[in-house]
Parts: C-alpha cells; sequence; structure tokens
C-alpha cells in the first residue's frame, strides 16, 4: 500500500502540537502543564461559505484563543474603482456582494450624490427603500437557512430556502433579476415599480405575514434548536459597544443601533424606524445566537411594514433627475468634493467614502466598509470559552459576508447576456491556462 | 448443523444484509428528502456511491498510521456483517445462534465505532482526532441504556424459567409481552423506547451524527477516508442499520404473520421474512429517517448528560418495573 | 445628540486649533430633516483628546477610516459616529487627518475604541502608516509578504500590477476604448 501513499493536502497544516505553559517563576514543581492544540478551520471548509481562517487554540473541547485571518478573496476593488468612471464603480460596487447588491450601491450613490450635490426625486427614494427592505427579508432568511445548516437541522435549511423563493421571485419580477439588481443609479433609480406590480408586492407580504408564526416557530421554539443556541456565542453590550459591533449582531446584545434610526437616510426618517432588540419579543436580550435569530426574524416583519408603508405612500413622478447618461456623466465628470453614503445594510452598517476631483472621470478615493468588516472583532469575545461544536454557528451568527469584507469581485461587461455551460467550460479553460502560464 | 451448511447460510446472510442495509439507506435517503421537500436521489443511489468509491484512489495521509488506518474499514465491516449473523431473521434462527448470545452482539455493534474512532486517531488530521474523542465519548454513554434495555428482557424471560435467557434466538422465540402481567408490558415500552432513541446513536445519525458532524468537523473521523476505505465504512454503516433495527425487531417485535393467517412451510418462511424485513424497515423510518429529519445536531455534552441521567434513568424505572412484575406475578 | 452639542464638546478640548465644518444634508420626503455632519482637520497631536472627548459625549462607534495620498502627505479620514440609540440623534463626525510621509506615525485609538483595531491595520498594510500602541500589526488582507502598500502613489509595483491587469482585461474583450 505504501505506493498509494499520496501527498497529505499541504493547504491544510496539520497542527497538533503541544504548547507548553511555563510555570510561574518560585514554584518548584511545574503546575499541570495545561496543553492545548490548534485546530485550522478554513480557508476551505464545509462550515464556511466563504474563504476565511480561523485558528482555534482548543483545549478539551473548549476553545481557549482565535486567530482570524481573512483576504483570501481580496481582489484590490477600491483601487480598481479609482482607475474607472463612476457609472463603472457603480456596476463594481453592486458586485461587491451578491446578496447586499443593493446596500453597496444605495452607500455608493448617496455618497456621490452628496458629493456632486445631486438630488434624488421623491419617488426614487421610496424605491430604493422598497428593494433594500425586500433585500433584508431574502438576506435574513437565507441567513436563518445556513444557521439551521450550521446546526445540522437541514430539514429547517430547505423549507427555510424554499419559502425565500417567493421574495427572489418579486425582485426578479421587479428588477429583472433574482440578485444584482442594478436599479440605483446617481440621482435616482434605473427601473419603476409599475401599478401593476403593487398587487404581486402585496401577495408577497400577505404570504410571509402567515408564514411567521410557522418561522417562529420553527427557529424559536424548537427544542434542538433552542438547546444549541441558548448561551451560546454571547456577546455582551458593553463588548459590543467597544468593539463596534454592527446590524443585527450589535441589536441581539440589546444595543438599540441601527443606521435607519439613528442617522436616518432616503426616506427612513419619515417612518421613524426602530432598532429591533429581543427586548421586543418579550426577552432580556442576552447576545447569544438565539437572541440574533430573534432579531433578524423580527426585522422580516418589520421590513414587510416598511414596503407595504412605502408602496401606499409613494408619490408619483420621475424616479431619476438624470433620464440621460451622458448629462449624468458630464456633471460627474465637473464635480469635485467629497461625500459619504451609508446604509443598513441587512448585515449592519455599509458605508462608502467618495472623493472626486473635478475634471475627472474616475474617484480619485473610494473607500468601502462592509458590515462584516466591523462585525470582525466581535468574533473574539464571542468565541471564548465556547465548544468546537459551536463554532459553524457562532461564525454564521454575525452573518459573515467575507467577500463584502474583502471587496471581491470583478466586473465583465460588455459580454454576451447568457453564458452556455459550453462557453463557462471554455471559460474556465481559459483561466487555468493563464494560471499555468 | 454441518461447518457447510453454516457457511453456505452465512453468506446469504452476509450478502442478503448488504444488500438490504444498501436499499434501505436509499430509501431513508429519499424518503427524508421528501419530508425536506425535495427530490431526492435514485434509490439505487448507494449502490452507485459505493461502486464509484470502489473504483476511486485511496488516498492514505502521510502523516497517518498506515496499517491502522487501512486495517480499520475491514475491521468494522466484519464486525458488522459478524453481528448479522447472530440475529434472528425473522422465521430463521440466527445462523451462529449456537456460538454466542446477546452480549456478544453488544460488543460486536460496538466494534464498528471503535473502528472508526481509531482509524480517526489512526489518519493523523485535528478534525479526525476531534472526532474520534467524541466517537468516544458517544459509545460510552449510549452502551448503558442499551445493555439496561437488553439484560432486562434478558432476566425477565430467564426469571421466567425459559433458557437460554440470552440468546437473541430465545428473545425472538418467546415474545415477552404475552407472559407478563400490565406492569411488565409498562417496563417493556419503557426499554423499547430507550432502544428506539439509542438507536440513531449508535447509528451515529442526527441528533447524535456528532463525531462526523460536517458542519463542524468537516466529516470528522472520515475526513481522510476516500476510495475504497470510505465505501467499506459505507457498507459497514449500511449493514449496521441492518443490524441494529434487527436487534430491536428480535428484542421487541418478534412476530410473525404467517402464524396469524395459518401459513405453513416455505410460504410461511417467505411471508415472515418479507414482514421481518418490514419491520426492520419501519423501525429504520422512525427511529433514523424521522428522527434526523426533525432535529438539530446536539452537542457531544449535552448527548453524553442525556444519555447518563435521563436515558439511562428512564431505562432503569423500565427495569424497575419489570422487577416489580416479577414480584407481583411471582 | 446634535451636532451643536458636538462642535462645542470639541471647541472646549482642542480651542482654537479646530477647524471645523458642519454640512447639512437633507432627508426625507414627508416629514424632511436636515441632518448635520462635522467634518474637523485636526493634527494627529490632537487625535486621541478629540477622540476621548466624543467618547464622553455619548456611545462612540467608528465607521471606518478611510484615507489617500496626498503627495507629501497622508490624509486620514477617521469617520466616526457619536450617539447612536436615538432616532436621528447620531451625529457623523470626521477627522481629517495629515501624516507627513516622512514621519508617518499616528496614535493608535484602539486604546479607546478597540474597534479600531480592524481599519487601523488596514491603513498599515495599504498606505504604510504607522499606529503607534495598536495590538497587533498583522495584515489583514494583504498577503504576509507583500512588498507594497497599494493605496500609495510614489510605490511603481503597483502601477506596474494594476497596468498588467487591465490589458489583461482589454486583450480578453477586444478593448472598448473607454479605459484608462
Amino acid at each position: 500500500m505504501a505506493d498509494r501513499e499520496k501527498e497529505h493536502n499541504p493547504g491544510i497544516p496539520v497542527v497538533a502540537e503541544k504548547v507548553k505553559v511555563e510555570a510561574p517563576p518560585g514554584e518548584e514543581r511545574p503546575a499541570p502543564v495545561p496543553t492545548t492544540y490548534e485546530v485550522p478551520i478554513g480557508p476551505i471548509h464545509p462550515a464556511l461559505k466563504e474563504p476565511i481562517r480561523l485558528t482555534f487554540k482548543i483545549e478539551g473541547e473548549r476553545i481557549r484563543g482565535v486567530e482570524v485571518r481573512t483576504g483570501f478573496a481580496h481582489r484590490g476593488i477600491e483601487l480598481m474603482g479609482t482607475k474607472r468612471n463612476l457609472i463603472q464603480v457603480l456596476y463594481l460596487s453592486e458586485r461587491i456582494c451578491g446578496i447586499c447588491s443593493i446596500s453597496h450601491p444605495i452607500a455608493f450613490t448617496l455618497a456621490v450624490e452628496q458629493a456632486a450635490g445631486i438630488e434624488v426625486p421623491a419617488r426614487a427614494q421610496y424605491i430604493r427603500v422598497i428593494f433594500s427592505e425586500l433585500e433584508r427579508i431574502h438576506s435574513h432568511l437565507l441567513w436563518a437557512g445556513v444557521a439551521a445548516h450550521e446546526l445540522g437541522f437541514d430539514t429547517l435549511l430547505h423549507l427555510t430556502w424554499k419559502v425565500r423563493e417567493k421574495v427572489l421571485d418579486i425582485l426578479e419580477e421587479l428588477s429583472g433579476n433574482r440578485i444584482d439588481y442594478a436599479i440605483p443609479i446617481f440621482g435616482g433609480v434605473r427601473r419603476d415599480i409599475t401599478p401593476e406590480q403593487y398587487p404581486k408586492v402585496g401577495e408577497m407580504i400577505r404570504y410571509y405575514r402567515g408564514l411567521s408564526d410557522e418561522l417562529m416557530d420553527a427557529f424559536l421554539r424548537d427544542p434542538s434548536v433552542e438547546a444549541r443556541t441558548r448561551g451560546v456565542g454571547v456577546l455582551e453590550p458593553q463588548e459590543a459597544e467597544a468593539l463596534c459591533a454592527v446590524g443585527p449582531t450589535a441589536r441581539a446584545s440589546g444595543l438599540r443601533k441601527d443606521v435607519r434610526q439613528d442617522r436616518p437616510y432616503l426616506v427612513y426618517g419619515d417612518y421613524a424606524v426602530k432598532a429591533i432588540t429581543p427586548e421586543d419579543y418579550g426577552l432580556k436580550p442576552l447576545g447569544d445566537v438565539y437572541d440574533k435569530t430573534v432579531v433578524r426574524l423580527l426585522e422580516v416583519g418589520q421590513s414587510l411594514d416598511l414596503i407595504e408603508r412605502c408602496l401606499e405612500d409613494m408619490p408619483p413622478g420621475p424616479i431619476t433627475s438624470f433620464p440621460k447618461i451622458p448629462a449624468l456623466l458630464a456633471h460627474l465628470k465637473k464635480a469635485a468634493g467629497e461625500g459619504l453614503g451609508w446604509h443598513e445594510a441587512p448585515r449592519g452598517e455599509v458605508i462608502h467614502y467618495i472623493r472626486l476631483e473635478g475634471g475627472l472621470d474616475e474617484p480619485s478615493v473610494w473607500k468601502v466598509k462592509a458590515p462584516t468588516y466591523s462585525n470582525l472583532m466581535s468574533w473574539k469575545p464571542m468565541f471564548e470559552d465556547q465548544e468546537i461544536a459551536d463554532i459553524p454557528i457562532i461564525a454564521a451568527s454575525i452573518d459573515p459576508c467575507i467577500c463584502c469584507m474583502d471587496r471581491v469581485h470583478v466586473v465583465r461587461e460588455g459580454g454576451e447576456a447568457w453564458v452556455t455551460k459550453e462557453e463557462l467550460l471554455k471559460l474556465s479553460w481559459e483561466k487555468t491556462r493563464r494560471l499555468t502560464r | 448443523m454441518s461447518a457447510l451448511q453454516a457457511v453456505w447460510q452465512a453468506a446469504v446472510v452476509l450478502l442478503g444484509g448488504g444488500l438490504v442495509g444498501m436499499v434501505y439507506k436509499g430509501v431513508d435517503r429519499k424518503i427524508a428528502a421528501r419530508m425536506q421537500a425535495r427530490i431526492g436521489p435514485p434509490l439505487r443511489q448507494p449502490f452507485l456511491d459505493v461502486g464509484k468509491l470502489m473504483v476511486k484512489e485511496a488516498v492514505v495521509p502521510r502523516t497517518a498510521v498506515g496499517w491502522l488506518f487501512e486495517a480499520m474499514p475491514f475491521l468494522a465491516v466484519v464486525a458488522a456483517g459478524t453481528a448479522l449473523l447472530y440475529l434472528p431473521l425473522g422465521p430463521f434462527a440466527p445462523v451462529l445462534g449456537a456460538h454466542g448470545d446477546a452480549i456478544l452482539v453488544l460488543y460486536l455493534l460496538a466494534v464498528p465505532a471503535l473502528a472508526m474512532a481509531l482509524g480517526g486517531f489512526a489518519s493523523g488530521s485535528p478534525l479526525a482526532t476531534v472526532g474520534a474523542q467524541r466517537e468516544i465519548v458517544m459509545l460510552m454513554s449510549y452502551e448503558f441504556p442499551l445493555a439496561v434495555a437488553l439484560v432486562g428482557v434478558a432476566w425477565r424471560l430467564s426469571s421466567l424459567g425459559i433458557q437460554p435467557a440470552f440468546s437473541l434466538g430465545t428473545m425472538a422465540a418467546q415474545p415477552l409481552w404475552g407472559l407478563v402481567g400490565p406492569l411488565g408490558v409498562l417496563g417493556l415500552a419503557i426499554l423499547f423506547s430507550c432502544l428506539l432513541i439509542v438507536t440513531p446513536a449508535e447509528l451515529s445519525k442526527i441528533p447524535f451524527d456528532i463525531p462526523e458532524a460536517e458542519t463542524e468537523i468537516a466529516g470528522g473521523l472520515m475526513v481522510e477516508y476516500s476510495g475504497v476505505y470510505l465505501a467499506l465504512f459505507y457498507l459497514a454503516d449500511a449493514v449496521k442499520t441492518v443490524v441494529m433495527a434487527g436487534l430491536v425487531v428480535a428484542l421487541f417485535v418478534p412476530f410473525g404473520l404467517a402464524a396469524a393467517v395459518g401459513l405453513k412451510g416455505g410460504a410461511a418462511q417467505a411471508v415472515d421474512t418479507l414482514f421481518f424485513l418490514f419491520k426492520v424497515l419501519v423501525v429504520m423510518l422512525v427511529a433514523v429517517t424521522t428522527v434526523r429529519v426533525g432535529m438539530a445536531r446536539l452537542k457531544v455534552d449535552q448527548v453524553a448528560r442525556g444519555f447518563w441521567l435521563q436515558i439511562t434513568a428512564v431505562a432503569v424505572v423500565g427495569l424497575l418495573f419489570l422487577v416489580l412484575d416479577k414480584v407481583v406475578m411471582g | 445628540m446634535t451636532a451643536d452639542q458636538v462642535l462645542q464638546g470639541l471647541k472646549q478640548a482642542l480651542g482654537a486649533r479646530l477647524k471645523a465644518e458642519v454640512r447639512p444634508r437633507k432627508v426625507g420626503v414627508k416629514r424632511p430633516l436636515e441632518l448635520q455632519e462635522l467634518w474637523c482637520e485636526i493634527g494627529r497631536e490632537d487625535l486621541l483628546p478629540a477622540v476621548r472627548t466624543l467618547k464622553n459625549l455619548g456611545p462612540l462607534h467608528t465607521s471606518i477610516i478611510s484615507g489617500r495620498d496626498a503627495g507629501e502627505t497622508i490624509e486620514l479620514l477617521y469617520h466616526l459616529a457619536v450617539g447612536f440609540g436615538t432616532p436621528g440623534g447620531e451625529v457623523m463626525v470626521t477627522f481629517r487627518l495629515q501624516v507627513p510621509k516622512s514621519d508617518p506615525v499616528v496614535p493608535s485609538i484602539t486604546g479607546i475604541l478597540p474597534g479600531a483595531e480592524t481599519t487601523e491595520r488596514e491603513k498599515i498594510e495599504f498606505l504604510g502608516v504607522e499606529f503607534a500602541g495598536i495590538p497587533t500589526r498583522a495584515h489583514v488582507f494583504l498577503p504576509d509578504d507583500f512588498p507594497y502598500h497599494p493605496w500609495r502613489k510614489d510605490e511603481p509595483g503597483i502601477e506596474k500590477t494594476i497596468k498588467r491587469m487591465v490589458e489583461w482585461e482589454e486583450k480578453r474583450h477586444g478593448g472598448s476604448g473607454e479605459r484608462t
């Protein structure tokens, strides 16, 4: 069998070394030596949907330390942005993350609109809010399914994702795409929501309202789920505040921190959106995984309300202040200044900073901050003293979006609208050849 | 029974057991998929899987203890297959019934788990090590309720003067339900439910698939296994499923159908064999499929605590009822 | 919390050294609101007192530190938000710092706000700024042995890399002509 012996996968270092702890000086007999071993999780691991490496120091089944290494999907998208004109950057920003594919463009357009002094028509503001709330529903349901999968509860994963199809259908109906909607543009939106589409959205809202009890039941009152999520991955409110946690991660710890509430933008100020914490469900916030589930499920309901009210209040009118793209580009080229745009993505605060120099097509600085970037630090206290078995669900509990954080995608514009299987194959061959050359 | 006959019977039982185990695995996957609103793989998927694994290259990691790593899958299959030979299969007495009893079956059931743990330790991967540790903890926690259920039945049989009480053949031939009083029936029911809870643990299925835990430790024990070795473990698992379900059937639902409808001879044997297979399927669906569809994975400490405290307590209560029944019935 | 309160607090702490600008932002359709943002220019020696002042004013949140190569200096922008928890009550404060390239050292604010660590580490690798007192300097996004600071304009290596990437894209798409 010796000839069968193959190189052990060199990507994953096999570390089982014993780390000796030095006895304090002055003590004659060393104390029993506590031994820890390292367990690497990632960059490729079934529990992780995206590449990140977490190296855990384990003692028995308890975690004594964690080291996070990111950057496996870093492609320098911010630098790329400074080599392209703003419309192209808008497409780039949309492709920072597939799930937050409206959050980044909204924050980006808000930043550019501030820098270039562009007004957004009222109707466009409502449409942006409707899209971002639809996205919140689909992202939270996606997260719930992933969390169930991390707990080994695949039935719940399949059912949740089946339910999620409804909102994806609506997004496709409204924008033409299930993700990457290409809706916001500087000074407005690119597509209107027509009156014929209102009833369909209304039907979706009724569908989810009818299901909310079932979802709550499955996630919050299932004994085996509760056994796995209660008291696991606790983030204390003081820690959440000090570590600048954002989104549901912070809110589950009881912080009323929501960009839509704190720094209203678009039409969120009109509706006085309130940050949701487990208190709204009648629970004392502990900051564990269970609370994070509570917050996310409640936010689905909040988003449904917001969409409904937006549809009612949406005034007729133009959807963009620059119907002609060349005029927009000319205006942007002249504009000089800097702008900040923020948005409460499903995972938390997204913030974009842009700096425009008059006379240049491209921005001179573009800085993107995705929510996971802020929440990265809160992993440390959450992992402390937990068990190996809890790693996946704790890692998932902040709803990490590694690609958002690493800012990954490369856009390919102008190409064919459809890619067939053969073309995909050809592309992959081409890439392999390029890499091996 | 001549040696030749034993060999011939053993071969049939082993082949049949493997075949049934694989088919049932397919059924399990299909039904689980339907419960999860999926279409699921075709029934023959387990055969395709094993076939594919058989022709794949088996990689042995450089850090592994080679011979141990390679020997363990064989040990698991052999142990699971041997256990099959001690099981009463419907109308047929155990092939090797004269050479071992229920206690041996208990040990044989533990061997595949031990083999997997050893294989995990031998593979030199931290994930497999964690999985192996968990497997050992699991083994220690579910063995006691399992033993209590088995010993309870055997003791009550012997107290009724039926010998050899520890032979599974006797247990299957003399269903205890009709021989004990109401308290005894209650006790038996409790032991029966304990055994049903132990079944998914014994088979490492959700919520007890802790040693493999795909999303936590990437397959744990199995993480380094590939090719033919993985196929062997897969096969061992399929056979073990039949053994475990067959054990439950032999202990608590050994009734035949043929006697009730008045069949005799070959027809009776055929009907009872089919009925036995049906019972095994039902036990598997109840104890494995529905449970694994309806629950999240538990943690190893939760499982250990649950089995050592709650389930053991319940099993002991069941045993006490049997003792009381003996006192009452005399 | 209003922008005025924050501004008063900062003025008290920093005195005349503070150069502040209030930028209004109009939001809302039915109930229009005017939010105010603070953009301040401060010296690097004033950074810690300024952040401490904000921290005393209310719950403080680090959004991000952005930056750019501004020729002789590196410009760092600290985007902080103070006072979350109340509707419309959070004030976005941006501190602008000019750090000379000859001595690119800035005090780390992680002592006051541990959550700023990731973004400070990112600035170390991307802009080559040093943060005095940061607990760890390990790279966040780039490989550990990455030789350049990608956002520095005086790094020739980076330009070359980008050029190569762009050329490769051009070749694949036959060149759309619009690229720079």
